[in-house]
């Protein structure tokens, strides 16, 4: 493309990182970032950058795209890409580079793209102004792009605005813009965070291919472990502004050589994982701030193999490992550690028992209905997001309700809590029909007895109020307590209940990380004693090394007061780990429930089957059967006739006389009281496979 | 001493004159900057440049008007000698013992000494305009927030009426407000049993009020900061009897009292009261301040009702309003301190206009917008009395903007 391309030796890396150290530079003081970072990523390879939030990783990125901003500087260090320098390089010779041979792909795809532009003249443009294509020649390269990236009917695309597709399509879109230029080196930054996981599986196998066929190097950047391995060759993870170890995937995975990523393994769950006989463990401690950081090793204090005046004496350099493929470590005593002991005695906790019938649902329907009409007028739509859901959820246990965006899980909760009502059906709580309930109607005890915790840790709490007054405002509301000493008391023991210091009780959320916060909307959800809870993916938006401990505090605190706890989530690796009984839900309705086994064993519902299918697994002994959806979820407003799911169904060819286009199909009891709602045959059900497999050790 | 002071001596005596203000200047900024770190998004305007100039023209003034009295080298509203419109540094003739020798910045068609009457003037300024601010602002936030909250036909009520509020032109609306016609014209309530006594058949004395738009529309505005803060305290400590009782109980008390002295001028004790030229005004810059203030207040609502934080308030059985005053109020305090400040500096340009239309206080009153409305009449010959109140005003709004400016910038970091 330039003629920088004819100086460089394909053979030699396409960008080499090294010693790179970036800082931030604000009012108080210069906060590092990152520090004595190196990597290379050879051509055609494709490389991961793993690590918590705040431990570097984008900023590395953006530093190769030299758009640290205003404040931010790299203090020393070189990066290399083609053999240029790109530190040093002026704007005018980066500008160059940017967009062409270098591209990046944000995680929000919106933010991406233009609003006010057609996609087709967005991407048309990158050639234009790169290689002053012409705009006919831009088109319609455009549109072969488009089409590489697997979108349907391109020619409707490229005329379309970004906010006419939905949220896979403009990634995709994205995408085609970076590939419009074939640059040499695509950096992602968490390109599929924002998305649900059938799409995510998509996007992801897009990205491995066009890497191969375009022979682009990747930078994935991710906080999954389970997408760096199906995307990587090689990856490097990140703790803290530093490296602490790189190599080949397969071999960090499965003969890490530092304890960080051991343990970061040991907190997530994978498939065998079950929370009463082998709970997670998560690492203790959190994640030092930068100005913070200790002497010597960075994880040195949440370490289990730290030994004191060794590792923490000073700066610890990355060590090669002899047997491995460029594998190094930034651990002192790597050679020592017996790195297959199994982790030091686990407590074993009894299973709670399972009690009563607590939450009883029959037939529960809500339907909204939406104008279109500026004033009022026009015709009503009505948007069915919860469609005949009946269930039962009994004591102690825990109902996991999975199913992806729209797919109105969080409608139901929103009906339960009382804070919209049913339009028919019946709920019945503890003997008592709260359908037609609002909650303002609800007396306290009902209230109080039914509680939720929220997804989003930094807007779960009010930011101007101070914790402890948050959680005793519940204890207020519910009457708990005779004075306001007893209720200060009953706060601060609901402090020691999440595990958190009783100084917190007088911070401003603001104060706290965001596994703290959630600490304490679970303390004010289980204020009035909760006997169900709500949790809407309580853990989503937190770090890996954080999920565990929030999930084992909300396990242990189920344990004790026998709640009931409704967990809503996407992440079917922790519904599998924590729950008694799943309900998987799509477009409104219950497609599947049954026990967690029967539910992650065939027969599966085509849904269940791909959804299991999409979620990444980080474990190398774990074989996998790509099932890619095509499409996206259709729109509540105007769903497919005949079965929800049809649109995307790969099994529908095996019923006949196009049931499913026409019927809604029956709720087919199998053994055990595991229900599928398909219009698929007994036989063709049984002979479905497992879609995930152990190999064989 | 019959020479005119050249212009750096006029400063270096007005240096002089102001020096109360330099000193609380400097123990405000020392004090300030020294716990800079420990005072919030005060703190941090200490940070920015722009927002510290700007604190410190308002702090100027603000400190002028408290030490006025100090200050001023005449009395604000006496005649000086009888030569008219002396220029500025113009030594007083047949000096009395005990007087300020010079006219610093002139005196105008009467004598009266300028740099007294801004000094003063700055005090009427500076009373009036952040009052009037609040209360646009109580009332604004008490229609907004459930306006923006609860929605629905409520909203588009209050919504209209907003509209049809901004829509209406402003110095038209003044005139129709303040002009002493409109003041004077309503049905007259007399209530003689209040405090008068029978005379044949006939009350005498006692309480009389005149039902006229102004007066009426202070008995509706002025019951929004009783409503305000009777739900603030209400819906945070009804969970504890007692408690609220006492609270809202001590709000009613002093809310009625002071009611009962603005709006209807009949305070038994005679603490509250209002001349009704000045009420008049200030109803007036509520009025049309409020539905702005509704309108932010509303679209900032909007954007906080769908957070978590307000969904977990509604699924512990919060009631609405506690939601609205306690949950969505202080996170909505970011823009709505900044549009504070800005909305004083339009206010204080307001009741410029009005004075300058003569709708102001009272005629002899040294506020700016008289003074310069006064003085305009010999502005190509004579500039002085019209300037000097005219770079008051100026440089008060300046520093108010400014003050929004780096408050706004300083919010928006981190």
């Amino acid at each position: 493309m330039s003629d920088a391309n004819t100086s460089w030796d394909p053979s030699k890396p396409i960008l080499e990182i090294d010693h790179l150290s970036i800082s931030f530079f604000t009012r108080l003081r210069e906060i590092p970032a990152v520090m004595d970072f190196s990597c290379k990523v050879m051509a055609g390879e494709s490389m991961g950058l793993v690590g918590e939030s705040g431990c570097g990783k984008s900023t590395v990125a953006l530093a190769v795209m030299r758009d640290l901003g205003k404040n931010g500087k790299i203090v020393a260090g070189s990066i290399k890409f083609k053999g240029r320098e790109l530190v040093t390089m002026g704007d005018e010779e980066l500008r160059h580079i940017r967009g062409s041979e270098i591209a990046m792909i944000y995680q929000e795809p919106m933010a991406s793209l233009n609003p006010a532009m057609k996609v087709g003249a967005q991407l048309a443009e990158v050639p234009m102004i790169h290689q002053g294509m012409a705009q006919a020649e831009a088109w319609k390269l455009a549109r072969q792009i488009v089409a590489d990236v697997r979108l349907p009917d391109p020619d409707r695309i490229l005329n379309a605005y970004p906010h006419q597709l939905s949220g896979g399509q403009q990634q995709r879109i994205v995408i085609a813009m970076a590939l419009m230029s074939k640059p040499a080196l695509l950096i992602l930054d968490e390109p599929t965070t924002a998305l649900d996981v059938t799409v995510e599986a998509g996007i992801v196998d897009l990205v491995k291919d066009l890497g191969h066929k375009y022979g682009t190097s990747l930078l994935f950047i991710s906080h999954n472990l389970g997408l760096i391995m199906d995307v990587c060759d090689r990856l490097c993870v990140m703790y803290s502004g530093e490296a602490v170890e790189t190599g080949n995937v397969i071999e960090v995975f499965d003969t890490m050589r530092h304890p960080y990523t051991q343990a970061l393994f040991r907190s997530i769950p994978l498939p065998g994982a079950d929370k009463n006989t082998r709970p997670l463990i998560s690492i203790p401690g959190n994640f030092p701030l930068p100005h913070e950081r200790p002497n010597g090793c960075n994880f040195g204090p949440r370490c289990d193999y730290f030994q004191a005046g060794r590792c923490d004496a000073g700066d610890i350099p990355m060590s090669e490992v002899p047997v491995g493929d460029r594998h190094a470590t930034r651990c002192l005593k790597w050679a020592e550690i017996d790195w297959n002991a199994p982790p030091a005695a686990r407590v074993v906790k009894p299973k709670s028992p399972i009690g009563k019938v607590v939450l009883k649902m029959e037939d529960l329907k809500k339907y909204y209905s939406i104008s279109s009409g500026a004033f009022g007028g026009g015709t009503a739509k009505v948007v069915k997001a919860n469609e005949t859901l009946s269930f039962e959820a009994h004591e102690g246990e825990t109902l996991a309700i999975v199913g992806e965006s729209g797919c109105g899980k969080s409608t139901f909760a929103k009906v339960l809590m009382g804070l919209e009502t049913a339009t028919s059906g019946s709920i019945m709580l503890f003997d008592e029909n709260v359908q037609s309930t609002p909650i303002q109607k609800r007396n306290v005890d009902t209230v109080s007895s039914v509680q939720m915790v929220f997804q989003n840790p930094f807007d779960t709490l009010n930011p101007s109020m101070t914790v402890g007054r948050q959680i005793i405002r519940a204890l207020e509301v519910f009457h708990y307590g005779k004075s306001d000493e007893a209720r200060e008391a009953r706060m601060l023991e609901l402090m020691d209940l999440v595990k958190l210091p009783r100084a917190f009780a007088d911070r401003m959320p603001r104060q706290l990380s965001g596994g703290q916060k959630q600490r304490v909307g679970i303390a004010r959800a289980f204020a009035g004693g909760a006997k169900v809870v709500v949790a809407d993916e309580p853990v989503s938006a937190l770090d890996v090394s954080v999920q565990a401990a929030v999930t084992d505090l909300l396990m242990d605190i189920q344990r004790e007061n026998k709640t009931t706890l409704l967990f809503i989530s996407h992440d079917l690796s922790i519904v599998r780990y924590l729950s008694d009984r799943v309900l998987v839900m799509y477009l409104g309705h219950v497609v599947e429930t049954g026990t967690t086994d029967q539910v992650f064993q065939p027969p599966y519902h085509p849904y269940t089957e791909a959804l299991l299918s999409a979620v990444p697994v980080a474990d190398t002994k774990v074989i996998r059967k790509r099932i890619v959806l095509e499409g996206d979820i259709p729109s509540a407003v105007n769903p497919p006739p005949g079965c929800p799911f049809q649109t995307r169904c790969r099994w529908k060819g095996q019923v006949p006389d196009g049931l499913c286009d026409r019927e809604m199909p029956p709720v087919k009891v199998l053994e055990g009281g595991h229900q599928i709602k398909c219009h698929l045959s007994d036989e063709i059900l049984s002979q479905m496979e497992p879609v995930i497999k152990m190999a064989a050790e | 001493m019959t020479d005119i002071l050249s212009w750096p001596m006029i400063f270096a005596l007005m240096a002089k004159q102001f020096w109360p203000v330099w000193v609380a200047l400097v123990l405000t900024f020392a004090l300030s900057i020294r716990f800079k770190r420990r005072l919030g998004l005060y703190g941090k305007l200490f940070d920015s440049p722009v927002g510290m100039a700007g604190f410190a023209i308002v702090m100027f003034w603000v400190f002028t008007a408290v030490f006025a009295d100090v200050i001023a080298t005449m009395p604000p509203l006496d005649q000086i000698g009888s030569v008219k419109n002396p220029l500025p540094g113009t030594p007083v003739v047949d000096l009395k013992p005990g007087q300020f020798p010079w006219f610093l910045l002139g005196g105008d068609h009467l004598a009266r000494d300028i740099f007294s009457r801004m000094v003063v003037g700055a005090r009427q300024v500076l009373i009036i305009a952040p009052a009037a601010t609040t209360f646009a602002f109580i009332v604004g936030i008490t229609l907004g927030l459930p306006a923006g909250y609860l929605g629905g036909k409520l909203d588009t009520v209050l919504s209209f009426l907003a509209n049809l509020v901004l829509a209406f032109p402003v110095i038209l609306l003044f005139y129709l407000l303040v002009t002493p016609e409109i003041v004077k014209t309503g049905y007259v309530i007399h209530l003689w049993f209040l405090g008068g006594h029978l005379e044949n058949g006939v009350g005498v004395g006692g309480f009389t009020w005149i039902a006229s738009i102004p007066n009426l529309m202070a008995a509706v505005l002025f019951v929004f900061p009783i409503i305000f803060f009777g739900i603030l305290l209400n819906s945070r400590f009804h969970t504890n009897r007692p408690k609220r009782n006492l609270y809202v109980g001590v709000t009613l008390v002093i809310g009625i009292w002071a009611y009962s002295g603005l709006a209807f001028n009949a305070d038994p004790v005679g603490v509250w009261g209002m001349s009704p030229n000045l009420l008049n005004v200030f109803v007036a810059v509520v009025f049309v301040n409020a539905p702005t203030v509704f309108r932010i207040v509303r679209g900032i609502v909007m954007d906080i009702k769908s957070r978590d934080y307000v969904s977990a308030a509604q699924t512990r059985g919060e009631r609405s309003w506690y939601i609205m005053l306690w949950e969505i109020l202080p996170n909505a305090r970011g823009p709505l301190i900044v549009d504070y400040c800005l909305r004083i500096g339009y206010t204080t340009i307001l009741l410029g206009t009005l004075g300058f239309f003569g709708l102001g206080v009272s005629p002899e009153s040294p506020d700016w917008g008289s003074t310069i409305n006064a003085g305009s009449k010999l502005l190509s010959m004579i500039p002085h009395p019209a300037v000097v109140p005219a770079l008051a005003l100026m440089s008060l709004v300046l520093g108010l903007n400014l003050l929004a400016d780096g408050l706004r910038e300083e919010s928006m970091k981190d």
